[in-house]
């Protein structure tokens, strides 16, 4: 075995030298390129990693604030429309209020000025009947050319406003 | 033609001294060839970028730390895919080292220049002898640069090292007796006499087991020195085919660069093959190891 390695040029202060070449190799890059390496990749890929969590958590927020967004939306859209609808029937109640109000207000200006117009009728027509009657018991009492008493005051009176029919 | 003996190299450029099949050695000298140089060229080159694209790690990378990350994150994958994520963490250095040194080893004798730069006779500017010896045994060249790989020293302590680190991992992870028990163990999750009567059976199995466990190292670094020694010896013999059929110094010299470039893709694709066989192979050893018999049968 050594005659066939010695053949193929195995010689032991080479050979250990070559040994130590490799040792040397080894340490070096395990301790300097390998470990530093990977610690710098697995840093990276926990990094990478945490991004990705963090990346997850914010879409997760994101998603439940534009639900938020979304819901607040809907809830303002749908007291809008309440408040309207509520707006317009307040509206639409105080409108027939008060058109209530005016019409009630109007009746009754015009039930015054009727009572009105009725009292200024009767006080003229009160009026109208005692000078008529007055006037009739000067005629009567010209005509006649007697002075009439106060009973007959009255009954021609009474007479000349019953022959009014006003 | 002078021949180059080990003597001259010893005494004149020690620096020089071949590694691998047939290579000189020097006896004053001798641990320092030009594939340990080269080996310490990558060794430095790894290192220094490793380092410079690490120096400053911030979770935003630049480009050099990006492209370290890239290389490191997709073998993880890939270890972590064969030994599992338990194990991963440990047998990733290990294996990512081979890679990227093997890697790195046998691209590295692809620049050109390497093997062909040197001190001794050429077959012409950009060619030399692949043997480097002649029919008498005698040193014709000796570059200046040989792939690491073509070394069998260096497969050798790749796969030693392995060893080391795949014993550690094996036994930290099953325990002394939990790893005896995984290989000599009756499996199949035998019970009662049936597991007591095919015990002889795995024992002899286990004992197979444990002589190719025992050649795995061979088989590593052999495999790997087969493939890197083929691929330059073949550019070598590329490279000096011209002046080998006798063309002219031009056509020599036009053949060396233009026969050899075929081959270096092909030789790209065998280097990045080899050090992912090596790895590979070193990943599916340590998964045979130290997977768990319960967890096999759920």
């Amino acid at each position: 075995m050594t005659e066939i390695l010695e053949t193929f040029g195995l010689d032991w202060p080479k050979f250990i030298a070559q040994v130590i070449i490799v040792l040397l190799v080894y340490t070096i890059l395990s301790k300097y390129a390998f470990g530093p390496v990977l610690s710098v990749l697995e840093a990276r890929r926990r990094r990478i990693a945490e991004g990705e969590s963090n990346l997850e958590t914010i879409k997760a927020e994101m998603d439940k604030a534009e639900e938020n967004v979304r819901a607040t939306l809907d809830r303002a859209n749908a007291d809008a429309e309440r408040l309207i609808v509520e707006a317009r029937e307040s509206a639409e109640a105080v409108r027939v209020q008060k058109t209530q109000e005016a019409v009630k207000e109007a009746n009754q200006i015009l039930e015054k000025a009727r009572d009105g117009a009725r009292l200024e009728h009767e006080r003229v027509m009160g009026e109208l009947k005692r000078d008529f009657g007055r006037l009739v018991i000067d005629a009567t009492a010209k005509v006649t050319g007697k002075v009439l008493d106060d009973q007959d005051q009255v009954r021609i009176n009474e007479e000349a406003t019953s022959q009014i029919a006003l | 033609m002078a021949p180059f003996t080990p003597g001259f190299f010893a005494t004149k450029l020690p620096i020089l001294a071949s590694g691998g099949i047939g290579a000189p050695s020097l006896p004053d000298f001798g641990w320092l060839t030009n594939s340990i140089l080269v080996a310490a060229v990558v060794t430095t080159a790894i290192l220094l970028f490793t380092r410079v694209a690490t120096k400053k790690m911030s979770l935003i990378p630049n480009a050099k730390q990006n492209f370290v990350e890239f290389v490191i994150e997709f073998l993880y994958g890939q270890v972590e895919g064969i030994v599992g994520k338990k194990v991963a963490p440990k047998a990733f250095p290990i294996l990512a080292t081979l890679f990227i040194f093997i890697l790195a080893s046998n691209w590295f004798g692809l620049i050109p220049g390497v093997g062909t730069v040197g001190f001794g006779q050429k077959l012409a500017f950009l060619s030399v002898d692949s043997s480097f010896v002649n029919a008498e045994g005698h040193a014709t060249f000796t570059p200046l640069l040989r792939p690491a790989t073509a070394d069998l020293n260096m497969n050798l302590a790749l796969a030693l090292v392995f060893m080391i680190v795949w014993l550690y991992l094996s036994v930290s992870e099953l325990g002394v007796w939990g790893s005896l028990v995984h290989i000599f163990g009756p499996k199949g999750g035998l019970t009662g006499f049936l597991k007591y009567a095919l015990m002889p059976i795995f024992f002899a199995v286990g004992m197979i087991e444990v002589l190719s466990i025992a050649f795995r190292p061979l088989s590593l670094s052999l495999r790997l020195l087969g493939n890197i020694f083929a691929g330059e010896t073949l550019l070598h013999t590329m490279g000096g085919l011209g002046a080998a059929l006798g063309l002219g110094k031009i056509p020599a010299f036009l053949t060396s660069v233009v026969f050899p470039i075929p081959f270096y893709f092909m030789e790209i694709l065998v280097g990045m093959l080899q050090a992912t066989v090596f790895a590979l192979l070193c990943a599916v050893y340590i998964k045979l190891s130290t997977s768990h018999e319960d967890a096999e049968h759920h």
